[in-house]
């Protein structure tokens, strides 16, 4: 019997309970739930890697609060395939109607309601027939017999192989169809939440204005790489430690076109985009891609050509002397005196700019193009002090010479 | 303290001269920024490659040792000494000034054993592994577990290669926010060119920044773990192991008349490992290769009778049963032709689910794939092949099959 005292006791309980439920969210920079929010808004299907208990349901909890969609929750791993495929049952007459393949409740739930963030919780552990399954429903989005909506949104988590006491791992073909994103707790981020608030995860602010020239962007990014380097396109991954995660094919190619185009119109930071491509086609081909993209970035050395005085040379050292050194290739493709003239006053805003030592090797080059009939242009003056420089470098290693010759 | 400034010219014209005599390193050495520190000894980098320089040292030491400095302090970013410290230290357990200082001697262990010389002078008081009676080409983690602090490193004190080095934030550092810090995906992208650069010329670089440019971004990944998830896989792959088939109906199918549900059956794999017994297969090797014939035996359940162990070289002699792996006799040492090895295995009945082959792969393979999952446990004999790079494919005599899964056992360090 259920006395009075008990159930008052219940009642408080629930009211401590409520309490600690009631967590606010803040705006906080977050380069994970960024690159999550971005591939989830470009539709793409995202895999989540992070060890058990890392808040990997807690960022999808936010995440579909923030797009304001339900949340499904369906751990793959206690699944029988015919959960994804559908149960197939029997009719009356099954030579007659056939045997449909009945779709379980939340897919039809989610059909129902049109919409929804579906969570595809311990992929890896699920066994290979059931991941076969889950390949048409991520792929085609069908299970069984019903088709989910597009405004269906997938994302899935596994547990990477160290921590999988009895994993199995991905298939080739089931890994490429993810965004591969690495989970990993930030310590700061969990003690705020814990003490009640976590960061918001905010849809990517799209701008209409910028559409059409981020698709421009993200086409010349990708098919400036794989022109250049057809071994990328497609590389089934050979060595066991890639088995499972992201690899380049024309598919994940794809994707990523896609993402870079996103993340051009939703102008996301440069980390978030790199955590996004890295995941998509693999770490060695995302960098090349990554390295593509940043010297797109830097200024076209013929418009630097045509108007040296309104040059703006990037800050970084490496990024600038790659700008200097294209200007001087430039002029040694077509040797122009004008061209020649302009590189020079080039180099003299790198000196006044920056530091000096960048500007010494594309000094030497662009002197050697001189023609003869070429007079010296008086900017050249200010350029002393490089030759200053280039000197004393050049004692120093003398000095080292000397010195190894004497020390031998 | 003296109320010099900073000679910039000095420290450029260094750093010009160390970008002239490493090449492949000038990417990284421009991408460094300069900032002028009273509080830092000598200099120092932090993780956002900012390099603080004390305008008495720079005034104190002749260009070609700066250009020394230099390389150093890159070597430290270009390395991950931070992040790897971070690791190593929470790992560990290791807390306290004391210890960074120690993560900071190991890591200017594992930069300067090969930095100097070829046109670059040894500064002053470089750290090498020889003056605390360690050998060369170690890293930073191995170097870690063989020193103490003691009167050896009594003269060490004073080193402070910064932030940048061991991961501990200095009162000096200009934190993330600071102006002109690189971020993580910028550091990224500056390794890569780096590594791109020592890769495409390799004949440039010394072995430990050729090994650093194969390894940056696709570090040795531990092998049991990888041999483990293969054989895994392999025993629980359709046609073996427990999995959901229609073949028959499941218990629960009682419940819901009318649908059809598939039953989870678990048949035990059977797996036959193939031991490459041949002269050119060190004891040591074979010995490491047992241990995983035993593990995997506890990973099937411990039933031992379903695994068995095939010895062989020219002749493969006899087929064992794996009672006690320590009794397993090892016979051999002629040359190696698997194909008879995995003939034996696959002509015995019942026929096995799963050959798992050990091997330096100084063999001939069969033909044909085999009418089974196939793991091949590869001790190499040749470096690791760079996995992204396809303008030079590397060089090998006789890959394993691409119908097999192969695992390198025992390469690179351990991490």
């Amino acid at each position: 019997m259920p006395t009075h005292a008990s159930v008052a006791q219940l009642h408080v309980a629930d009211q401590l309970l409520t309490l600690l439920r009631d967590t606010a969210t803040e705006p906080r920079p977050d380069v994970q739930l960024d690159a999550l929010t971005l591939a989830v808004a470009a539709d793409l299907p995202v895999l989540l890697w992070g060890e058990p208990g890392i808040g990997k349901t807690a960022a999808l909890t936010q995440l579909a609060a923030a797009l304001d969609l339900p949340l499904t929750t369906v751990i793959a791993s206690v699944h029988e395939p015919s959960d994804f495929a559908g149960l197939p049952i029997v009719g009356d007459d099954p030579a007659e109607q056939g045997v449909p393949m009945a779709p379980p409740d939340w897919a039809v739930r989610m059909v129902r309601e049109g919409r929804g963030l579906l969570f595809l919780d311990e992929l890896s552990t699920a066994p290979p027939a059931v991941q076969a399954a889950l390949l048409r429903l991520v792929l085609e989005r069908r299970v069984g017999s019903l088709r989910l909506p597009p405004e269906v949104r997938i994302v899935a988590a596994a547990n990477p192989r160290s921590s999988a006491a009895d994993g199995w791992e991905l298939s080739a073909p089931l890994a490429n169809r993810f965004v591969h994103l690495t989970w990993t707790h930030d310590h700061e981020v969990v003690v705020r939440g814990l003490g009640g608030t976590w960061p918001t995860a905010t849809l990517p602010r799209l701008d209409p204005e910028r559409l059409p020239a981020a698709v421009d962007f993200a086409r010349r990014a990708v098919c400036g790489l794989l022109a250049a380097r057809p071994g990328l396109v497609h590389r089934l991954p050979t060595t066991e430690a890639q088995r499972g995660g992201p690899w380049p094919s024309p598919r994940s190619w794809e994707m990523t076109l896609r993402l870079i185009a996103f993340a051009t119109a939703a102008e996301a930071s440069r980390e978030a985009l790199s955590e996004l491509v890295r995941g998509t086609v693999g770490d060695g081909p995302g960098l090349e891609l990554l390295a593509g993209i940043d010297r797109m970035d830097l200024p076209d050395p013929e418009a630097l050509l045509a108007d040296p005085a309104a040059a703006a040379l990037p800050e970084r050292g490496d990024l600038r002397q790659a700008v200097l050194d294209g200007v001087v290739a430039a002029v040694r493709r077509r040797p122009e005196r004008e061209r020649w003239d302009a590189a020079w006053a080039l180099l003299v805003r790198a000196l006044e700019t920056g530091a000096p030592d960048l500007v010494v090797v594309p000094a030497t080059t662009l002197a050697t193009l001189r023609r003869e009939d070429w007079d010296v242009p008086e900017s050249i003056e200010r350029l002393a002090g490089v030759v200053s420089l280039s000197r004393r470098a050049d004692r120093a290693a003398a000095r080292v010479a000397t010195a190894g010759r004497v020390g031998r | 303290m003296t109320g010099e400034t900073l000679d910039l010219d000095k420290l450029y014209a260094a750093r010009l001269h160390a970008a002239r005599v490493r090449p492949y390193l000038a990417t990284a050495l421009f991408a460094l920024r300069v900032v002028e520190s009273r509080r830092v000894p000598t200099m120092a980098v932090d993780q956002h490659w900012r390099v603080y320089a004390s305008p008495a040292f720079v005034a104190a030491t002749p260009e070609e040792e700066l250009a020394g400095v230099w390389v150093h302090e890159v070597s430290h970013l270009l390395r991950d000494h931070h992040g790897r410290g971070d690791r190593v230290a929470r790992e560990r357990g290791l807390t306290g000034r004391a210890e960074r200082l120690r993560i900071n001697i190991a890591a200017d262990c594992e930069i300067n054993d090969d930095l100097f010389g070829d046109g670059l002078v040894r500064p002053e008081g470089a750290v090498q592994p020889a003056l605390l009676g360690l050998r060369d080409g170690e890293l930073m983690e191995d170097y870690l577990r063989q020193f103490r602090l003691g009167p050896r490193t009594q003269s060490l004190a004073w080193l402070e290669c910064g932030s940048g080095a061991d991961g501990l934030e200095r009162p000096w550092d200009l934190g993330p926010d600071g102006a002109h810090g690189l971020s993580a995906e910028e550091r990224d992208a500056v390794r890569f060119r780096v590594a791109r650069g020592i890769s495409g010329r390799p004949g440039n670089a010394p072995r430990g920044w050729r090994r650093w440019a194969d390894e940056v971004f696709h570090p040795p990944q531990p092998w049991r773990r990888l041999l483990g998830a293969a054989v895994r896989s392999a025993v629980s792959g359709a046609g073996a192991g427990d999995d959901h088939t229609y073949g028959r109906p499941a218990r629960r199918a009682a419940g819901v008349p009318g649908v059809l549900l598939p039953g989870l059956r678990r048949r035990p794999p059977r797996v036959s490992v193939v031991i490459d017994t041949s002269g050119s297969v060190s004891d040591t090797e074979l010995g490491s290769a047992l241990l995983e014939v035993a593990a995997i035996g506890r990973a099937l359940g411990g039933r031992r009778d379903l695994v068995r162990v095939l010895p062989c070289d020219a002749a493969a002699p006899a087929v064992h049963q794996l009672c006690r792996a320590e009794s397993i006799p090892l016979v051999g040492g002629g040359g190696t032709d698997l194909r008879t090895g995995f003939a034996r295995a696959l002509g015995t009945a019942p026929r096995p689910d799963v050959v798992v082959v050990l091997t330096d792969g100084q063999t001939s393979w069969p033909e044909r794939r085999p009418p089974c999952r196939t793991v091949i446990g590869l001790f190499p004999r040749q470096p690791p092949a760079r996995a992204w790079d396809d303008d030079e494919p590397p060089y090998r005599q006789d890959p394993p099959p691409p119908w097999a899964r192969t695992v390198s056992i025992g390469t690179g360090p351990s991490r």
